[in-house]
């Protein structure tokens, strides 16, 4: 019921926030550099990304007030509705100074012309060079960078490290040692999936399509044309499926299966090696003590060997245009994006800073649940086709229905990433 | 007719006017709104420029024209209403009349333990079903590998027809115990005399409930039915939730789901819009037969 009463939500805020948007804005151009006594910059984060966020922006409130004389007023918005609450704040023109955005958000929110450009502030700060570059890609739509990297994550290879030590494995680093780990695996534990293959799971699909020298989408002139039919990628995904349904190292439940399940279902003990996030192994020991250093990860293995690269997501910081003083917030976005905020944030949330010199301090750390994704992060950082309209096809689900369509056997690869491509090529050269 | 003043005449519209602005505002308004929007390609950019669009009848085109409507959609969301409905009105009679037949201490026990069914939210039900029906651990597969009549684990929500009917026996379960409770009040209030009558005549308690309990219930049965008929044609959390649901197994998508995902999840409010109007109409149109029907059969 909630969710058919949104739309009608939205339309009606809509109504009423068009006819509102003609007041505000008043420039209030006292352009000097920091000190904005008695103002106050609202802020919108996501909840639950640091466990513990309130006592993090208690601190990063004093700093900002020290520095600007500003007060700082963070809100905190969940995931789950983050999306529908920016766009109702678009329509009614409350949309904060300064929030977090998903990496696949920026590009759809500067299309719709809500956010501000920041690529001067970047440049003046001599920021540029320092920035994690899959960051960068992510936020910059028509050669603008509107998102501010701020943190990052990668999904890698996630494994049992107990259970490869047993059988005297070794972490895969192409794709025949997967599949010999995983025959090993079955043979030894048939009880557990070998290899969680999950069909409702696009950010799975997309390494291996990298890994075989495939594309999802490219853009040539104005046309985005999807690679995902090409025989490189089509011999990506057929891998990837077969593991399910030629090795069985899957099973017939993950064929429905979202990112979610094979998070639970490897706390729960039940799979050997998932494609999973960096912030996970932080949940998996939450929900499952025992498994406390009996897991590992690795970088995806290209088909021959190599890194095969996996989407790179993650959050910016980008500025609203309804921003009312835009140097303000640009000095929130620097004192959280660089130095020692964002190095704590990485910390404590288990994310990596989209700051480059504060990625390679990380990586040089040796738990075995930090390097290989510091490492998959910086050699195999891969980005979703970078449009807006490329929204549209993850919300379609279009490569989603592909995989589910092969594991279920309603279609083949071929006929499922003919499909996929014409219906991707559809969306993203429509009006 | 005797002539009567203005005032007179003006007295019940005084009388609604307050009640009718304030629904004017509520619920016209939008619709007027959704209407205009319909008409528009509206999205993001728009909202942020405040720009109108128009494209006239493109969405509306767009709609008919859509294979996935009649050959998916449709089918799935009228083909499960019907058979929803049906379920849910037959389930909940039969309940009512076995609890109409109780003492109150049974009654009272069955009635609170259909009222469980009921307060459940539709997002725990779900999830609820969701586990029963589970390919690798869910106690359906298990019992049936149990018993042998399977090899395999069987992913039922990969398939059309199976994902359906799991979402029927949801829906049913939570739908029935609100027909039972009326249709129960209903039952309470058909008079004794009546039915003892019928008995005494012969009537067996098939025929007494066909002609005697029925005919009573007609407007009961009538508001049961037009709200089933709304709530079922709308189903969205239900199917949404489901795995496979919220669009990646596209053999299950219904009006709902189909609809958010074409539009909202698209940022495509116009065509959104187009699909709400469309399916006001066609609510509003089975409702205005329902209640025609009922009441010209009340004035034979």
């Amino acid at each position: 019921m909630k969710k058919r009463l949104l739309p009608v939500a939205v339309l009606v805020t809509a109504a009423f926030g068009l006819t509102a948007c003609a007041g505000g804005s008043t420039g209030g151009d006292d352009s000097g550099d920091v000190s904005a006594k008695g103002e106050t910059l609202d802020v919108w984060i996501m909840e639950g990304t640091n466990p513990d966020s309130d006592a993090f922006f208690d601190e990063v409130g004093d700093a900002f007030t020290k520095e600007t004389g500003a007060k700082l007023n963070v809100e905190f918005v969940q995931w789950a509705d983050a999306h529908d609450r920016f766009v109702t704040s678009i329509a009614g023109g409350t949309t904060p100074d300064v929030a977090e955005t998903g990496t696949t958000w920026t590009a759809e929110f500067a299309d719709a012309g809500a956010l501000a450009p920041i690529g001067d502030y970047v440049d003046d700060e001599n920021l540029g060079d320092d920035l994690v570059e899959g960051l960068v890609t992510s936020g910059t739509y028509d050669d603008e960078l509107y998102g501010m990297p701020w943190y990052a994550g990668v999904r890698s290879l996630v494994y049992r490290s107990d259970i490869f030590e047993e059988l005297g494995l070794a972490a895969p680093t192409s794709w025949d040692e997967i599949v010999s780990a995983g025959e090993a695996i079955k043979a030894a534990h048939p009880e557990m999936m070998a290899f969680a293959v999950p069909g409702d799971a696009e950010f799975g699909v997309y390494p291996w399509v990298w890994g075989a020298g495939g594309e999802v989408a490219t853009k040539d002139g104005d046309e985005w044309a999807s690679g995902l039919d090409s025989s490189e990628s089509q011999e990506g995904i057929q891998f990837y499926t077969d593991l399910a349904l030629k090795h069985g190292f899957s099973s017939a439940g993950a064929t429905t299966w979202k990112e979610t399940d094979v998070l639970d279902n490897f706390a729960q003990g039940n799979v050997a090696m998932a494609l999973m996030g960096s912030w996970t192994p932080a949940a998996i020991v939450e929900k499952n003590a025992e498994l406390e250093g009996k897991f590992a990860a690795t970088p995806i293995p290209g088909k021959d060997g190599g890194i095969a690269p996996s989407v790179l997501g993650g959050s910016h910081l980008s500025m609203f245009n309804t921003a009312e003083n835009p140097d303000l917030a640009w000095e929130f976005i620097k004192l959280m994006t660089t130095g020692d905020f964002a190095a704590q944030w990485g910390e404590q949330s288990g994310y990596f800073p989209g700051q480059q010199s504060l990625l390679t301090e990380t990586m040089s750390s040796d738990d075995p649940l930090v390097a290989p994704f510091a490492t998959q992060l910086v050699d195999g950082g891969g980005t979703v086709p970078v449009t807006p309209k490329f929204g549209a096809v993850q919300a379609k689900k279009t490569t989603n229905t592909a995989i589910q369509a092969i594991l279920s056997g309603q279609k083949t690869v071929e006929q499922a990433t003919s499909d996929a491509a014409a219906e991707m090529n559809e969306i993203m050269n429509g009006n | 007719m005797q002539r009567r003043s203005p005032l007179t005449r003006l007295r019940p519209w005084l009388l609604l006017g307050p009640a009718l602005a304030v629904l004017a505002v509520l619920l016209l308004w939008p619709l007027v709104r959704v209407f205009l929007f319909s008409l528009q390609d509206y999205g993001l950019r728009e909202i942020v420029s405040g720009e109108p669009n128009w494209i006239g009848l493109a969405n509306y085109g767009e709609i008919f024209t859509d294979p996935t409507l009649w050959t998916v959609v449709l089918p799935n969301t009228v083909g499960f209403a019907v058979l929803a409905v049906a379920c849910t009105v037959a389930l909940g009679t039969g309940v009512a009349v076995l609890m109409a037949s109780l003492g109150p201490l049974w009654r009272t026990v069955v009635g609170s333990a259909i009222m469980i069914a009921w307060a459940m939210p539709a997002v725990t039900g779900t999830y609820v079903w969701i586990w029963i029906f589970d390919a690798d651990r869910g106690i359906f597969n298990e019992t049936l590998q149990a018993l042998g009549l399977q090899d395999e684990p069987v992913n039922w929500f990969t398939n059309r027809y199976t994902f359906y009917a799991i979402v029927l026996l949801n829906v049913v379960h939570h739908g029935f115990p609100f027909v039972a409770i009326t249709i129960l009040a209903g039952l309470l209030g058909v008079p004794k005399e009546m039915l003892e009558a019928a008995e005494m005549d012969g009537a067996g308690a098939w025929r007494r409930f066909w002609r005697i309990i029925v005919p009573n219930l007609k407007q009961v049965f009538a508001v049961v039915i037009i709200l089933s008929t709304i709530w079922d044609f709308k189903v969205f959390a239900q199917v949404y939730l489901m795995p496979g649901g919220s669009g990646s197994n596209r053999e299950a998508l219904n009006l709902g789901v189909w609809s958010y995902v074409e539009s909202f999840g698209q940022n495509r409010y116009g065509f959104g819009s187009a699909i709400a109007v469309l399916l006001t109409l066609v609510l509003l149109g089975i409702t205005v037969v329902y209640v025609r029907t009922m009441l010209k059969e009340d004035e034979l």
